[in-house]
Order: C-alpha cells, then sequence, then structure tokens
C-alpha cells in the first residue's frame, strides 16, 4: 500500500500541445481514486505517467514520499490494467500472470503460488491452462487483474478496464472490483469516462477536464455540490439542466429569478448576486417536478421515454427556446407529446452558476 | 374392365398440344459466363493444360522437334533417370546449398532489422525500409551484372576492398595478412561460385523478408510491450518474450516462401554463370538442370520429370516448416 502524491504534473509533447497542466493531487494509502472526464481530457495520459508508459514533462511524482519520475515503471511498485487486457496471446493464463515474477527471476515454486492464489482470489484456477483466446470478455478481465495482483503492487492502475464489457458483464464486474479493493485495500487508481463507474467506484472522485481537475472529492459531494457547470453537467444521468435566468430581486435571504416566461421564482437562500444579473440555473432532472399548465415555469411536452422504472420527459421552456429532462419516477404517465404543462424547481436542490461556469456558492 | 393410355386425360392433352417454341436465353443469363470466361480460358491453356500435360510427359520420352507422334511411353523410367542422375544430384545439391547459406541468414537479419526500424525509427522508416526493398523491384539482369563487376578479377571492388585490408601495412608488416587476401581472387573459380550466387541472393531479398515482418510488427498491439515493460521486461526480453513468438505466423509465411522461391531458383545462377552452370557445374541449380535438359538437351521428359521432383521436395520442406512453426495450442 502507498500514498501517491501530484505536484504541478505537466505533460506536453514535442510539437504539441501542453496536454496534462499542473495538476495537484494526493492519494492517500488504500483509497479508490476514480479519475474521470469526456475523452481527450488527459485523464489516461496522466495514469500512464503515473505508470510510467509517458515522461513527466514537468513536475514531482511522489510514490509513498520518494521522487518516483524517472523510476523505471516495473520499480514504480505499480500494476496495470489495461482497457484491451493486454493479455499475451502466446501465453497460458498462468504463464501471464506468472511473467512478471519470472522475469524478476524467482523460482518456479514461488510463480506458482503466487499465481495459484490470486487464481483463487478471482476464481480463475480452472482457467490456469488456457491460452487468452479460449477466454470470455469477463474472464480476461480477471486474468488481466490477476496479473496485476501476483506483482503485489503498492498502487493498481486501472486504464478502463470495463469499456470492452457488455453492460451486463460491467455491472458485475464492477462489484468484484469493489469488493477486491476491500479485501485488498491498496490504493487504486481507476480511469474511466462512465460516471456510474465512477460514483459507485471511487472512494474519491477528479474529474478532469481540458488537462485540469475541475473538481476533487467524495462522489455525493460531487454530485450535490458541483464546483462548476462543467462538473455538475458530468455527473448525473439524465445531465443537469441548465436554464438561462436573471436576478430580479435580491432580498437577504432569498433571490427571485426570472425563468422563461416566469418570473417571481424564488430560491430560499442568500446568494451573492446583483439584480439584473444573468445566472445559469442547474437543475437535476430529478428536481424537477411537474405541475398543472399556469403553475410554475410554462412548457411544453416535447417527447417522452418510458424507462420502465421511470419516465424520462423532454419539455421545451415557454420563452426560452430551450429543451429541459425531466425525470418523474413510475412507468407510465397520462402526458402526451405536445400537452402544455408546469415546471416546478425544488429551490433547495437547485446549483446558479456565473456566466463563467463557476457554481454561486450560497452565503452563510 | 382394361383402360387404354389413350384414354387418360393427360395423353388427350399431350396430344393436342402444340410444339413448344425454345426458350432464347436472356443477356443478362449468358452475359456473366462470357465476362468470366477470359480467365478459365487463360487457366486452362496456360495453367491447367501445361500442369497435366507436363504429369504426362514426365512418362514419355519425347523430342519436340519429332512431333506428337514421337512420343514414347517409358513409365517410370525418367524419375529413375532422374534420381540416379549425377548432375541432377549435384545440381539438387547446389540448390539446398545456395537455399540454406542465402537463405537463412536472409531471416536472421530480417527479424531484427524490421524490429529495429518498427521500435527506434520513426520520421525515417519508410525510407530505410525502402532501401532495403530496392534490390526486390531492381532487374535481375541489372543486379547480376553489377554483382559480375563487382566480383571481377581484375577490376572488381571486392578484390581491391579485400587486397587492400590483406596488404595492410603497420611497421613493414601485414598483420591482416593472414586472414584476408593479398592477390586478385578469381571469384569464378568453384569454390566462391555459390558464395557469389548466395550473397547476391540474400542481398535482393532480405529487403524484402524485412518488410513482411515489419508489417507483421505493426499488428502487434502496443500495450503487450507496455505490458511487459510493467512487468520488468528489458527490451531484449521483449523481442523474445513478445515479437518472436507473436511473429511466429509471418516466420512461417515468409519462410515457405523462401523455401519455394530459393528451390526454384534460377534467374541469378543463371546471369551469373552465362547459363552454363559455372566451372564444374558449381552454380547450377536444379532449375537450371531442368532448364538445360529441356531446351539445350530436347529430353522433355526427363525435364518433366525433374520438374515434378522438385515439386515433390518442395511439397515436403513446406510441410516439414508448417510442421516447424505450426501454432501449439
Amino acid at each position: 500500500m502507498a500514498t501517491l502524491h501530484l505536484r504541478n504534473i505537466e505533460k506536453t509533447y514535442e510539437s504539441g500541445p501542453q496536454v496534462i497542466k499542473g495538476i495537484n493531487l494526493d492519494v492517500a494509502d488504500g483509497e479508490f481514486m476514480v479519475f474521470v472526464g469526456p475523452s481527450g481530457c488527459g485523464k489516461s495520459t496522466l495514469l500512464r505517467m503515473i505508470a510510467g508508459l509517458e515522461d513527466i514533462t514537468g513536475g514531482d511524482l511522489l510514490i509513498d514520499g520518494k521522487r518516483a519520475n524517472d523510476v523505471q515503471p516495473s520499480e514504480r511498485g505499480i500494476a496495470m490494467v489495461f482497457q484491451s487486457y493486454a493479455l499475451y496471446p502466446h501465453m497460458s493464463v498462468g504463464e501471464n500472470m506468472g511473467f512478471a515474477l519470472k522475469l524478476a527471476g524467482k523460482p518456479k515454486a514461488e510463480v506458482d503460488v503466487a499465481v495459484g492464489r490470486a487464481a483463487e482470489i478471482l476464481q480463475i484456477t480452472h482457467l490456469l491452462d488456457r491460452k487468452p483466446k479460449a477466454l470470455s470478455g469477463g474472464q480476461r478481465q480477471r486474468v488481466a487483474i490477476g496479473r496485476a495482483i501476483v506483482r503485489k503492487p503498492k498502487v493498481f492502475l486501472f486504464d478502463e478496464p470495463l469499456s470492452n464489457l457488455d453492460a451486463a458483464l460491467r455491472v458485475q464486474m464492477r462489484i468484484e472490483l469493489s469488493k477486491l479493493h476491500e479485501e485488498l485495500g491498496t490504493t487504486m487508481i481507476y480511469v474511466t469516462h462512465d460516471q456510474v463507474e465512477a460514483m459507485t467506484l471511487g472512494t474519491r472522485i477528479a474529474v478532469f477536464n481540458h488537462g485540469v481537475i475541475e473538481q476533487v472529492g467524495r462522489p455525493l459531494d460531487l454530485y450535490q455540490e458541483p464546483a462548476n457547470q462543467f462538473v455538475g453537467g458530468f455527473l448525473g444521468s439524465p445531465k443537469m439542466n441548465f436554464i438561462q435566468c436573471a436576478v430580479t430581486e435580491r432580498r437577504a435571504d432569498s433571490i427571485a429569478l426570472k425563468v422563461g416566461c416566469a418570473s417571481g421564482f424564488e430560491l430560499p437562500r442568500s446568494v451573492a448576486a446583483d439584480a439584473g444579473s444573468a445566472l445559469t440555473l442547474g437543475v437535476r432532472p430529478e428536481h424537477l417536478e411537474l405541475t398543472r399548465a399556469g403553475d410554475g415555469i410554462a412548457a411544453r411536452v416535447d417527447l417522452l421515454e418510458h424507462l420502465g422504472d421511470s419516465t424520462i420527459v423532454y419539455a421545451a421552456i415557454d420563452g426560452a427556446d430551450q429543451i429541459v429532462t425531466i425525470k418523474t419516477q413510475g412507468g407510465r404517465t397520462a402526458l402526451r407529446a405536445g400537452e402544455a404543462i408546469g415546471l416546478r424547481p425544488q429551490a433547495g436542490a437547485c446549483h446558479l452558476f456565473r456566466p463563467d461556469g463557476r457554481a454561486i456558492a450560497a452565503q452563510a | 374392365m382394361s383402360v387404354t393410355s389413350s384414354d387418360s386425360p393427360a395423353a388427350s392433352e399431350l396430344a393436342v398440344s402444340p410444339p413448344r417454341r425454345r426458350r432464347k436465353l436472356q443477356a443478362w443469363e449468358w452475359a456473366p459466363y462470357l465476362f468470366i470466361s477470359p480467365f478459365f480460358i487463360l487457366f486452362l491453356v496456360f495453367g491447367l493444360f501445361p500442369l497435366l500435360f507436363s504429369m504426362w510427359l514426365a512418362f514419355q520420352t519425347w523430342d519436340p522437334s519429332t512431333g506428337l507422334q514421337g512420343m514414347e511411353w517409358v513409365g517410370i523410367e525418367n524419375f529413375k533417370f532422374v534420381l540416379e542422375d549425377d548432375w541432377f544430384q549435384k545440381s539438387l545439391y547446389n540448390t539446398f546449398w545456395i537455399a540454406i547459406v542465402s537463405g537463412l541468414p536472409q531471416h536472421l537479419v530480417a527479424i531484427p532489422l524490421a524490429y529495429f526500424a518498427h521500435t527506434y525509427l520513426r520520421k525515417h522508416r519508410n525510407t530505410v525500409v525502402g532501401v532495403y526493398f530496392l534490390p526486390f523491384i531492381t532487374s535481375t539482369v541489372a543486379i547480376a551484372l553489377v554483382w559480375n563487376s563487382l566480383f571481377s578479377r581484375d577490376y572488381g571492388v571486392i578484390n581491391m576492398a579485400l587486397t587492400s585490408i590483406g596488404n595492410l601495412s603497420i611497421a613493414g608488416m601485414h598483420p591482416l595478412a593472414w586472414l584476408f587476401p593479398t592477390s586478385n581472387v578469381d571469384w569464378a573459380q568453384p569454390q566462391y561460385t555459390k558464395w557469389m550466387i548466395s550473397s547476391l541472393v540474400f542481398w535482393r531479398y532480405v529487403g524484402w523478408n524485412t518488410v513482411l515482418y515489419l508489417s507483421a510488427l505493426q499488428t502487434i498491439p502496443r500495450d503487450l510491450y507496455e505490458a511487459a515493460t510493467i512487468d520488468g521486461a528489458t527490451s531484449r526480453q521483449q523481442f523474445w518474450h513478445i515479437t518472436v513468438p507473436l511473429l511466429r505466423p509471418m516466420m512461417f509465411f515468409a519462410v515457405t516462401l523462401t523455401i519455394i522461391g530459393n528451390l526454384q531458383l534460377f534467374e541469378e545462377p543463371f546471369i551469373i554463370t552465362g547459363g552454363t552452370g559455372g566451372i564444374n557445374q558449381a552454380g547450377k541449380t536444379a532449375a537450371m538442370h531442368m532448364y538445360n535438359t529441356a531446351f539445350v538437351d530436347s529430353d522433355f521428359g526427363t525435364a518433366s520429370a525433374v520438374a515434378w521432383i522438385l515439386f515433390l521436395i518442395i511439397g515436403l520442406m513446406t510441410w516439414a516448416n508448417n510442421k516447424f512453426f505450426a501454432q501449439k495450442d
């Protein structure tokens, strides 16, 4: 187990752009840290820099307090699980798992014991003599994890390891990874673009965008208190609605907003925003309530999606030329496309963002 | 009660129905056969017929100048004669000698060369590989003529270079005279002929094999090397544990091509030895022997037997190669 400290980490390719722009991050011993963000945000690059597969062009990487920028990948005490699994196709499962120990010159008996122990943890003992091509996606995934376990690393690195699995298997493997973390207690860093994986797996999440960390924190903290519009929009499915609004009146303990054609929408909290200023109201789909027409923000049903346990309603706000998403519980609804409705955001769950995207904190 | 055939309704219908007109084939029905026919016609004339005819000839004695009626069935006599023929045995020995001496280094050099180009050359990889590939697309005649010039006894660059080293004088001594010649070597002598041909064949095909191995290397996922790096494998260990095993299918393919090509070697020895096979037939290959038997001695029956024996040898070698490189699952 180990701690990890990233100090102003930068990555600039030769004759290319800077893809990692001064990352500062501390990963505690035994923590399950998830890097999440859209494609091209730099999360995988940073993971590869921690692994030693990419050079660090600026800043310091400290593993267990020791600078590891120039340490060989095999000597950093890390193990990595690749998106493609990267299993050696000409070796059996057992040989794949024991390859690192074999290279390290360990006696065969010792290698066999280590491989057998890892295989037991992952319940793949019966697969040890098979070649990777004779395995299913989930089994390959387990072997890749097993190969990492055998090395007894201080830090596990996972690079989108569930991306190639089908939806059902992904859920199953997600649970198994959580259990594995509990069992091993090792520091893990997990890269994904799937916010559900991030929310369910991570002790903490670091949300990446354009080579910087937008916010780091516990999953629910990020979900409930996003630091900016990007984080609010990235976490949550369906994503958070952003509605343009204007401050009509600022009072001591509340603020009145004009949303679409509806004015007088009141948020019961003190916000540092002057009357007349343009803001963005962020409301998650589950925090928008449907009311009868004429009550709340006037809108019209555009489309309905029935998910069985819930219904997603897409509605156009009158006067705002904007579609918002509402998530209602229950699979059946009497709503029809084109029907006039009213929308009432749950005032306590609303977020306000400045024009530059930063969240406006409620004043004490 | 008796019923005659003329009483049945079907028979009466047949009797009165008008004669059927033959249906005319529509263009879309015969056009596909027309379009595909050139291939089949060419294949039958220049592919299948010569193949079957040579098999038939292998059991005949025939001089084409006597016409087709001059053919005479001799059974397996041609095969017996060929297998007992000293010249054929020598040509076969020469063929194998050149095949091994030129073929083995082709792969031993091409694999590391391709690995180096793939791993370390970025911008200039295609240029370097293109330069290595150039001899493959150059005329054999031109190459053989240049080779003859290089190995010329009196004016060749090879002799000039070797004797310069051999005659290198340091304090009046010639320290390298024991290893290098001090006077011009006559490369036309039988002991050098096969070396000369082999060096030419090696030089000509090493680029081709490099391209084959390079294409195979490009299909090996980079992830595997990265995983091996994290597992602690050095570059050399990655080469032996990752690259070489994953190149096996291409090795099988490339070695098979080398076996087929080298056992049919004709152009290079033919031009270098002026079609004679060199002094004491030291550079005469089996393919050259077959050619001479057919077109110089006009013995097409024996030449066909040589061709089929060569085919069987190539088949056997390819089978052995397949056994050696077969994937163990």
